[in-house]
């Protein structure tokens, strides 16, 4: 992460400035945006901008409407509410898509308290495939003949394609990655800091997560 | 043949990606009575397997026609689903009426769960913080502070923009605008845009 | 993405400008500017500089490298090597079309300018193109594109990326045994569902 000068470390906490998590936040929509699954949730991120952009709100209705910095001010708070919104709705589409298999990862996830998805995140899941589950009863699979009513959730579930492409950079360098490549042969590659690569997303899922690189 | 109707409902539902059919109750109906049908027949004839081999084929082959009946009902109304999704997107969660009729009374009530669903996610953002939470279905495309040319097709009178400077909309003058200020006036028709 | 959002990504870029005004600092969330002085030039991200310019309270100041002996040495370069050499910056192009598009008479000979940052492109894309060509021919599922800017590679997508994800399916579908099976797969939707 970034950290500009203005940090002041108390103890152990070392307070993170807007900026350093507005920079976060905009890797972190990228990474969501590009990603072929839902990636962990950065909700402190989001709860910080929201945050920033309640008080910078404040701070515009005492200006003048005609000032100059209102329009500054409000133009950047439009730039970063579009941010949030996109992150979330990149979110969203996922869930949507592949509600089962989320659903049933976050499960065992939740447990062990590393969850993906923020409670709201998760409560919209499961109230989303409960309409679904509804409407599919209602309209079709109440009137079938008597053995095929169930609503099977294995064959209705949608998986994340973790074998498809995605290109990548390196925010630092990792050695020892290894591309399960179709021949018979698995390649071990080096990415250096900086470099750029195209390859698959499963072996690096790990580190498009930890942060190692970024997807671009 | 059996399985016939049911893809012409998903030709229906893939023709045109940007607009939708009409529910289709009719078809729907049909197919329905065709898998009873199917699902009769062969309950008879399974009873009569045990002693008659030969009709297994049969059976095995409306079985395949009742799982795909199925399947495919279940992928129309899931395509158009979808389709109904971006509604909620596009429209917001009141739906002008001549879209409103092409969904069926079921397919309107998921789309006011998906409404309110979506609703309820988008008022839980910042609520620790007391923020009136965030609509995601506007700011959906990146601001522009672009400006584009009008011209004036009616006398309009005074436009007062946002940043207090007061333009004087005259029957054909031509001004240099804000696109976000003049949008309301070029719907309205006052104003036209000059590409 | 969308061009467009990779151009807002390219907006936040710091770039200079000459302000006719004079303000304090002020303190946006994505960082602090200024204090303003009528005539001095300092630097704000280009979102900013867009806007200010339009609002025509300031001249841009054009980038180090928009000028043409830069990029004629760049073009060279970029012509006569075999991959691609390192570009001034990330969003080269963002900055190309927003600037001169904003702030064409703030930029000398910007018609020059235009022109050989196209070239520039056009090199560069015809050489993307034949990398892909021959990254697909030898079956590949991995590449090295140092140096390629985001607007480039999303110039590219999704053709590329599909069409290896489209070639590895194929190679191990090859690879296994037909097997008469119960089809099993759910909703796909053109292939970007997976059964595991």
């Amino acid at each position: 992460m970034d950290f500009n000068d203005q940090i002041e470390s108390s103890g152990d906490e070392e307070e993170i400035t807007a900026e350093a998590v507005l920079k976060t936040l905009y890797n972190a929509w990228q990474n969501e945006r590009l990603s072929p699954e839902i990636l962990p949730h950065c909700n402190e991120m989001v709860e910080c901008m929201l945050g920033q952009i309640q008080h910078m709100e404040r701070n515009i209705n005492k200006l003048p409407k005609t000032d100059l910095r209102a329009s500054i001010h409000k133009m950047e708070l439009s730039r970063i509410k579009y941010i949030i919104c996109n992150y979330l709705r990149a979110r969203l589409c996922k869930i949507e898509k592949h509600c089962i298999p989320i659903i049933n990862e976050e499960r065992q996830r939740i447990e062990s308290g590393t969850n993906y998805l923020t409670p709201s995140e998760y409560k919209y899941a499961q109230e989303y495939l409960l309409n679904m589950e509804g409407h599919f009863k209602s309209v079709v699979l109440d009137k079938v003949p008597g053995n095929m009513q169930t609503f099977e959730m294995n064959k209705m579930a949608i998986y994340p394609n973790l074998q498809s492409h995605v290109f990548l950079k390196a925010n630092e360098t990792v050695n020892g990655v290894v591309l399960d490549l179709p021949g018979e042969q698995d390649e071990e590659i080096d990415l250096e800091e900086g470099s750029q690569h195209i390859l698959l997303y499963k072996p690096v899922a790990d580190l498009v997560k930890s942060g190692k690189v970024q997807l671009i | 043949m059996f399985g016939e109707k049911v893809i012409e409902l998903i030709k229906e539902a893939e023709r045109n990606p940007d607009t939708m059919d009409p529910f289709n109750d009719e078809k729907l109906r049909q197919i329905l009575e065709e898998m009873q049908l199917l699902f009769k027949m062969n309950m008879n004839d399974a009873n009569a397997t045990s002693e008659n081999r030969s009709l297994w084929t049969t059976v095995q082959v409306r079985h395949a026609a009742l799982e795909r009946n199925k399947r495919c009902l279940l992928a129309y109304l899931y395509s158009r689903m979808n389709k109904i999704k971006t509604l909620r997107w596009e429209f917001g969660s009141v739906l002008p009426p001549d879209i409103r009729e092409l969904l069926s009374d079921e397919e309107y009530q998921w789309f006011s769960k998906y409404s309110t669903n979506l609703a309820t996610y988008m008022r839980s953002l910042g609520q620790d913080i007391g923020y009136s939470g965030i609509d995601l279905t506007e700011n959906l495309k990146p601001p522009k502070s672009l400006f584009i040319e009008v011209l004036c097709v009616v006398d309009y009178g005074k436009l007062e923009l946002e940043d207090g400077d007061v333009i004087m909309l005259k029957k054909n003058s031509r001004h240099f605008l804000p696109t976000s200020e003049c949008q309301t006036l070029i719907r309205q028709g006052v104003l036209k845009q000059i590409t | 993405m969308d061009p467009y959002e990779i151009e807002f990504i390219g907006e936040n870029r710091l770039v200079s400008v000459i302000p006719n005004f004079t303000y304090d600092k002020i303190y946006l969330i994505c960082g602090e500017f200024g204090p303003f002085r009528a005539g001095l030039p300092m630097n704000v991200p280009l979102w900013l500089a867009v806007m200010l310019k339009q609002k025509q309270k300031c001249r841009i100041v054009p980038p180090d490298w928009m000028d043409i002996d830069a990029l004629e040495t760049i073009k060279e370069a970029e012509k006569t090597s075999r991959f691609f050499t390192k570009m001034p910056n990330e969003h080269y192009m963002v900055e190309a079309k927003l600037i001169l598009g904003a702030a064409a008479e703030d930029i000398p000979r910007a018609g020059e300018i235009k022109t050989i940052i196209k070239d520039i492109w056009d090199i560069r894309m015809s050489k993307l193109r034949t990398s892909m060509d021959t990254l697909m021919k030898s079956g590949g599922s991995y590449g090295r594109l140092d140096h390629l800017t985001m607007m480039e590679i999303n110039s590219v997508k999704p053709l590329l990326p599909s069409a290896m994800d489209d070639l590895l399916r194929i190679q191990s579908m090859a690879k296994k045994t037909i097997q008469p099976s119960l089809n099993t797969s759910s909703f796909s939707q053109s292939g970007s569902s997976q059964n595991i």
